[in-house]
């Protein structure tokens, strides 16, 4: 395996609100073209992290750099420009605006009209049920539908790398395997993802490497397969 | 029956600038959590860029022009300078801040302009009267009327077909997230302020039309006003703001039209006891969302 | 009072507080430089300093007594008004002046008849202010039932049968006026239909104005102490609803915003202090007052102010003493003083002053005099 320059690049990060350090100076590389997944336990850290690293959650950090640009310093909006954004935990999507406000919005950093128009025919084909649904008001969408519109929103901005917290939570058994159908479909058109799932199992079946937190600290980091066999990580989370 | 359309019309007039001002209260107040007292010295504001555009005999619309673009540039230079430092802080330290903000612009207000009223000389066809069958309505008061309408509707227009209007709805109900559609979250602050100053400049035309002058503590009554009405409407919902400002103007005129008159003295009191009753019923507000303030 | 000598000569020998020196009168200002009394204060104390420099200026009151001037803010409040007043007295005045309304000038009145020392107000019009507070006080404008009975006199005169007196309970001037003004009317015959009521600063008429369109008989008169922003808006409004019954208003109208409302205010007629007639002190005054400043006197305030600079004067020169009690019997006993707005008297007062009321119609914007003069004293309702 060669080992290119790292897309995402983080190392010392350290999260704290007031006097609660929500984690304490993590590790953490993403490389094209993977899926990375962060695992751990509730209050773990992992949605710090993820609201950290968009710039969301007041950090610190040794280095913080995407796509070898120092991103420290740089506020939400201007690093979703650069080509992170996060799909946040609970959809948090805007219930009295209508899908395709929803898209618009999300594919606010292209000027033009022609990309922006572009991208949209693109996400409506990946998502055929937000077509129908476009000029709904999000709120009336059902949960599925609404962290579809939420993904959807997300790559609207055309991102390289998409970071992804919770995008299972809540949602039926079969609108579940959509959605991380839809992951890997993702992955496949070249994007890098760093996933945070409650369902290990799901989560370690799609991606390539993954990372332990457990109290704001990285305690084990390896391949999937690596993860899926240890005995510590089936004892905490899979129960077998 | 004359009586009840003429009162009706009253209301109209009163309830629209109450609602134009909850407006701009609830427009920010939607966006950063801030109750902004501020508001009514950009009413005081526009009134004076009025009074001297009127005496330095430019034309009417150029006068009307100024004193409309002065609150907007004052509202969001307001937000550059007090505001922005403390976004993100508790209610508390906003509301103090506008406090302060509001009792520095009254002391310049007097201290460099006058501590007396300013006449604003409203050109005198403003005056007159249009006779609708029995009913009479003022000219002034058409105005105010038919500028309210004007203003929701073009209000609606931005919010619901402009990309920055869309924003702001996005931003009143999750300002984080609209930060991750690449949205510079200073842009869209910046243009909740230039709408408040916008609306707070065309309700302090009409205030001003009404009474002939301007001076230093002028706003302050009706930011009290436009208080309660966007807390009835519910806090942060526009649509409620608007409500709130309507049914504030209803019970005023309704309890001054029909209250025996050895009451009269307690309009007040009893019109912010219905403003009560309406809470104890929706303590929300009548049209209240949940609004997530995260930064 | 042997007390108060006592702590003000202490302040003196520790130089603390007052620097006064022993022949100079010292007059403490317990007047509002900003909020809502600003714009009556501040003309008054604009005029009331010109007489001051004068009188310096001439080697002081009768030749002997330079004035010295201490003014403090009180924010148009009255628990702050009252500080004030408090750190004036304990800074050795011998007279203290209050801001333009009832009751700061009380909160002020309270702490200065407790130290014996005279106060003045400087344009409250309350008839009963003086009782409130006690002998130490007294007022410097025509008070409200005075101003009442010559507007009521006017009305009678002008053939006026039935009047509306609109009050609002907000204050004793935009209450008691109308009322003192309905009791003279009925007196000498005129029939009150109705009193309407305002919150003050709403500005919003449109309900109450409804009503008086819808009034029937109509009033031949409408009578208001309303003044700014509430007159404008109330007249304004009343013209709009398409009613053009006569309105009379109080001295509280007497302001650039009223002339500049062109044909809404014609025909109105308002009672003042003061009306310069060509030829006249105040006439004379007005034009001296341009000369120093540069700018028009748009308000009787600032004559008004000066005046009591020389009520001071004449008071200070009688009693020949800077003591505080022989001053204030001075002021009780005076008569006929020269103002620039006319005479002034207060003996036989029970502190607020008798002077001339002018009534003024607006005519085209300008002020035309209708009549000028002290009401018969039978004439006046009691306060």
């Amino acid at each position: 395996m060669t080992n290119p320059a790292p897309l995402l690049d983080v190392s010392g990060l350290t999260v704290s609100y007031g006097a609660v350090e929500a984690v304490r100076g993590i590790d953490l590389k993403v490389t094209k073209g993977e899926i990375v997944t962060l695992l751990g336990a509730n209050g773990a850290g992992k949605s710090s992290t993820l609201n950290a690293l968009v710039g969301l959650a007041p950090r610190r950090a040794r280095q913080l750099s995407f796509a070898g640009e120092d991103i420290a310093h740089l506020t939400p909006e201007l690093i979703v420009r650069r080509g992170m954004t996060l799909v946040p935990e609970g959809r948090r999507i805007f219930p009295t605006l209508t899908v395709a406000e929803h898209l618009l919005l999300g594919g606010a950093k292209h000027a033009a009209r022609g990309p922006l128009a572009e991208t949209q025919a693109e996400m409506l084909a990946l998502f055929p049920i937000l077509k129908e649904r476009l000029h709904q008001k999000a709120g009336s969408l059902s949960g599925g539908e609404q962290q579809m519109l939420a993904v959807a929103r997300a790559l609207m901005s055309s991102p390289d790398l998409l970071l992804l917290d919770e995008p299972s939570l809540g949602l039926a058994p079969q609108v579940v395997d959509r959605i991380f159908a839809l992951i890997s479909d993702l992955r496949a058109r070249g994007l890098t993802i760093l996933l945070v799932e409650q369902n290990v199992a799901l989560a370690l079946d799609i991606a390539d490497r993954g990372y332990v937190l457990v109290n704001g600290r990285i305690e084990i980091a390896g391949s999937a397969r690596d993860l899926m066999a240890s005995a510590a990580i089936r004892d905490a989370y899979l129960g077998a | 029956m004359d009586i009840f359309l003429q009162q009706l019309l009253n209301a109209l007039s009163l309830g629209g600038t109450y609602a134009l001002l909850a407006l701009g209260l609830a427009v920010v107040f939607s966006i950063i959590g801030l109750i902004n007292f501020a508001h009514g010295e950009l009413m005081t504001a526009a009134g004076y860029v009025m009074a001297f555009a009127l005496a330095a005999a430019l034309p009417f619309p150029l006068a009307i022009a100024l004193a409309v673009a002065a609150p907007v540039l004052l509202a969001t230079a307001m937000e550059r300078v007090a505001f922005r430092p403390v976004r993100g802080a508790s209610g508390t330290t906003l509301l103090l801040t506008s406090f302060a903000v509001s009792a520095i612009l009254r002391v310049l207000f007097q201290n460099f302009i006058s501590a007396r009223p300013v006449p604003v000389p409203m050109p005198s066809a403003l005056s007159g009267v249009i006779n609708l069958g029995p009913l009479h309505l003022g000219i002034i008061q058409s105005i105010s009327i038919a500028t309210t309408a004007l203003m929701l509707i073009g209000l609606t227009l931005f919010l619901n077909r402009t990309v920055a209007g869309r924003a702001m709805r996005a931003a009143s109900e999750d300002f984080a997230i609209v930060r991750l559609m690449g949205l510079r979250a200073n842009g869209v602050v910046a243009t909740a302020f230039a709408i408040s100053g916008l609306l707070a400049g065309v309700a302090g035309l009409l205030w001003v039309a009404q009474r002939g002058s301007v001076d230093p503590l002028m706003g302050f009554l009706p930011v009290l006003k436009a208080f309660i009405a966007a807390i009835i409407g519910g806090l942060g919902s526009l649509t409620g703001a608007v409500a709130g400002g309507f049914l504030l103007g209803f019970i005023e005129v309704t309890l001054q039209a029909w209250l025996p008159e050895a009451w009269l003295p307690y309009r007040d009191a009893v019109a912010i006891m219905l403003v009560i009753a309406v809470l104890l019923f929706r303590p929300q507000g009548l049209l209240a969302r949940k609004t997530v303030l995260k930064l | 009072m042997t007390l108060r000598k006592t702590l003000s000569l202490t302040a003196l020998t520790l130089g603390l507080a007052a620097p006064a020196l022993a022949e100079d009168l010292t007059i403490g200002l317990a007047t509002a430089q900003t909020g809502g009394l600003a714009p009556y204060d501040q003309p008054s104390l604009a005029g009331f300093e010109m007489r001051v420099d004068e009188i310096n200026a001439a080697g002081g009151i009768a030749g002997k007594f330079p004035i010295k001037l201490i003014a403090k803010d009180t924010r148009s409040d009255a628990a702050q008004t009252a500080l004030v007043a408090q750190e004036l007295v304990d800074a050795g005045v011998q007279i203290m002046i209050t801001p333009c309304d009832a009751d700061p000038s009380i909160a002020a009145g309270m702490i200065t008849q407790g130290a014996g020392i005279p106060a003045f107000s400087f344009c409250a019009t309350t008839p009963t202010l003086p009782l409130a507070v006690g002998d130490f006080m007294f007022g410097n404008y025509p008070a409200d039932n005075v101003q009442a009975a010559m507007l009521a006199g006017h009305a009678i005169e002008a053939g006026y049968k039935t009047a509306y007196i609109l009050t609002s309970p907000d204050s004793a001037y935009t209450l008691k006026l109308p009322q003192y003004f309905g009791q003279a009317f009925a007196a000498k015959g005129g029939t009150v239909l109705g009193e309407g009521t305002f919150a003050m600063g709403q500005q919003d008429f449109s309900a109450e104005v409804t009503k008086i369109a819808a009034m029937d008989p109509k009033p031949d008169v409408i009578m208001t102490a309303a003044y700014e922003p509430d007159f404008p808006a109330f007249v304004r409004q009343l013209r709009g609803a398409g009613v053009t019954t006569q309105v009379l208003g109080s001295d509280g109208i007497d302001s650039p915003t009223t002339f500049a409302m062109g044909d809404l205010v014609e025909g109105v007629v308002f009672s003042t202090a003061g009306f310069a007639t060509e030829g006249s002190a105040l006439a004379a005054f007005n034009a001296k007052y341009k000369e120093k400043t540069g700018e028009e006197p748009n308000t009787v305030y600032i004559a008004n102010g000066y005046d009591l600079g020389t009520v001071i004067e004449v008071a200070v020169t009688k009693a020949d003493s800077l003591d505080p009690a022989a001053i204030r019997d001075a002021i009780a006993s005076l008569e006929n003083v020269e103002g620039v707005t006319g005479a002034i008297s207060y003996a036989g007062t029970m502190g607020m002053p008798l002077r001339s009321v002018s009534l003024v119609r607006i005519v085209g914007g300008n002020r035309e005099l209708v009549t000028q003069g002290v009401p018969a004293p039978e004439e006046v309702p009691a306060p």
